[in-house]
């Protein structure tokens, strides 16, 4: 019943989807869901970080007017320590939300989890 | 056969497409796109182009949509329905003419269902003035594998019931 | 082959609904921007440019440089000083505000911000004598603005404009010129706090914006509220504070009083058109409390408001009757429906 030309068709098929898919998560960098940590200084971007595939903790520091010292765990992450006046930065905890940031502004440093928000797409303070 | 059997026999097709479309439009498709439908009519298509041919094929498409867009829906349903059909009827009529040695029924309704989704998702893209439509590629490709084998049982069905009844010599 | 243009196709897919996002320091916060459509990389990057331009021109007081508004400020009572457009604009807006507010919205607010030093390191409560004296310097009446040739005059030496409760609202409607103009027909941007929503999210359902608690840790909201194409700005007694003898006092300064406004609210938030209308009457209504504001925003078009007192009560106005949704999950404040 079933002929050559099907069988090579659904193959060509099945791959073409494969391929879709395939090529969809490596254009997002990682799945739906993840959360990518983007650290940023002086307005240029210093790295990204796909928090969910962090196998061991990490810390990465950075220098400008003042210093900062970020600390990278699974699924998330903070600023540590910052010798800048106000420490608002440290204070603001651990960053494991899509959405959500925390920034240094006398160092001009700042970290952010790009993505969507669960809730809400944004929020006024 | 006769100019008026053909007629009579074609109208028929066309009211048996149009059921089909009807049914099929109480079928929730997963695509976030309004308009996109399975594609059971295809039945319809593939039957008439295996007993007459890709004009007739095309006529029967064409007024089953417009129809079947007059009834509910409007003019983005023809839209949809006619650029899914058209495609599919084309592509079907290529390989069962062409290609019958590689080809089954089943394989050339996947291949006219596929055709019928690629169809719609190009009207999509033209509508919706917006690239993102494509990502439902890959979801109407493997909706177009698992259509395509129904479409065709059911086309290999109902041909051999017509032939046996020896309506179209 | 055929495989090749297909996997191209899905990406080009991806490309649409994935944002351009960009996040930078400016105007002494953090502005963020999700932007959507074919070129919104380039949108988003031009948008950012353009608040760097808007920082240079009204930020005042920065040590490194100086502004065109430091420039007005330092020629007051003295001449002339030109100005762009921008800065015209912004002016012009600020006295209607001014006007409207009767006084409760003053950007000549300068010299008293000053001296309670609230943006700064070391904030103090100045002495009696010390704000009836700058008080008399604050009167907006005393800016005038020469449209024709584009300069401004400020009547008395030693005054001062400060923008900071309308430059970030401007910089919002200036964001969505740009994002227009490049044929963007969804965004959110969000310049600390300030938030301007461009047309409806991807997907075609209304942007839903989260409204700050007060009294609870930045992320934690009292409500959402959800729009297209508007502005949602937030003023309240919790974004700058410091507090000195058990007291608490925050950054809006009643330009009547010469302290922080004591009008029995601790938050307002404005939801409108226009972004630079809705930062000048956050702070405007703030300072007018619940009854003044309130009738304010009602004889405003298109214009409306949440109000958070001091006794953890919500009112919002007719307007937002659909799109808000109240949900406070601290469980201490309550919605008020009917007034």
């Amino acid at each position: 019943m079933l002929k050559k030309g099907d069988i090579a068709l659904v193959i060509l098929l099945v791959v073409a989807v494969i391929a879709g898919l395939a090529g969809i998560r490596f254009y997002r960098g990682g799945m739906k869901g993840d959360r990518i940590a983007v650290i940023k200084q002086e307005n240029k971007v210093i790295r990204e970080i796909n928090l969910d595939e962090v196998q061991e903790a990490e810390r990465l520091s950075l220098t400008g007017d003042y210093n900062n010292i970020i600390l990278i765990e699974k699924g998330r992450i903070r600023f540590e320590e910052s010798d800048c006046p106000d420490l608002v930065c440290v204070h603001t905890g651990w960053l494991d939300k899509t959405g959500s940031f925390a920034a240094c502004l006398p160092n001009k440093s700042l970290i952010m989890i790009k993505g969507e928000g669960e809730e809400v797409d944004g929020a006024t303070y | 056969m006769s100019k008026n059997k053909k007629m009579v026999l074609l109208a028929l097709f066309v009211a048996q497409a149009l059921v089909l479309s009807i049914v099929e439009s109480f079928i929730p498709v997963p695509v976030g796109i309004p308009g996109v439908k399975l594609g059971l009519a295809n039945i319809i298509t593939m039957v008439v182009i295996m007993f007459f041919g890709l004009k007739e094929g095309l006529v029967v498409v064409i007024i089953r949509c417009l129809l079947s867009s007059l009834f509910a829906g409007g003019p983005m349903i023809f839209l949809f329905s006619v650029a899914g059909g058209v495609l599919s009827a084309l592509v079907m009529y290529f390989l069962h003419s062409r290609l019958s040695r590689l080809f089954s029924t089943i394989g050339i309704s996947i291949a006219g269902a596929v055709a019928h989704n690629i169809g719609q998702i190009l009207i999509a893209l033209v509508t919706l003035q917006t690239l993102s439509v494509l990502s439902y590629l890959p979801v109407l490709m493997i909706s177009g594998i698992i259509m395509g084998c129904f479409v065709g049982l059911c086309s290999m069905f109902l041909s051999r019931t017509l032939k046996k009844l020896n309506i179209l010599n | 082959m055929l495989l090749m243009i297909y996997v191209s196709f899905i990406l080009a897919s991806c490309q649409q609904n994935t944002p351009a996002e960009r996040i930078g320091t400016y105007m002494g916060t953090v502005i963020t921007e999700k932007v959507y459509g074919k070129n919104a990389q380039k949108a988003a990057d031009e948008v950012m440019e353009k608040i760097a331009e808007l920082e240079a021109m009204m930020t005042i007081k920065d040590a490194d440089k100086q502004s065109e508004i430091d420039k007005l400020n330092d020629m007051a009572g003295v001449g002339e000083v030109k100005l762009s457009r921008d800065s015209i604009s912004v002016l012009g807006k600020a006295i209607e505000y001014a006007e409207l507010s009767e006084g409760a919205f003053d950007v000549t607010i300068g010299p008293l911000a000053n001296a309670w030093g609230i943006f700064t390191d070391n904030p103090r409560v100045p002495s009696k004598d010390e704000i009836d004296n700058l008080k008399s310097l604050v009167n907006y009446r005393d800016i005038s603005i020469n449209n024709a040739d584009s300069s401004a005059y400020l009547a008395r030496k030693g005054q001062i404009v400060d923008l900071g409760g309308i430059a970030k609202g401007y910089a919002g409607d200036v964001a969505v010129e740009i994002l227009k103009a490049k044929g963007v027909k969804s965004a959110l941007i969000n310049l600390g706090g300030n938030v301007v929503a461009l047309g409806s999210k991807p997907d075609g359902n209304p942007w839903s914006i989260g409204i700050q608690n007060p009294r609870a840790p930045t992320g934690e909201y009292i409500g959402i509220v959800k729009v297209r194409d508007k502005a949602v700005v937030s003023s309240g007694d919790y974004e700058r504070f410091f507090e000195k003898d058990g007291v608490r006092y925050h950054h809006i300064l009643d330009p009547r009083t010469g302290y922080p406004a004591d009008s029995g609210l601790i938050a307002t938030t404005i939801v409108a058109d226009s972004s630079t209308d809705a930062d000048a009457l956050s702070t405007s209504v703030f300072v007018l409390g619940l009854e003044k504001g309130m009738q304010l925003v009602e004889r405003l078009d298109g214009v409306d408001a949440i109000f958070i007192t001091e006794d953890k009560k919500v009112y919002i106005t007719e307007g937002l009757k659909e799109s808000f949704t109240f949900k406070d999950e601290s469980k201490e404040f309550t919605y008020v429906e009917e007034r």
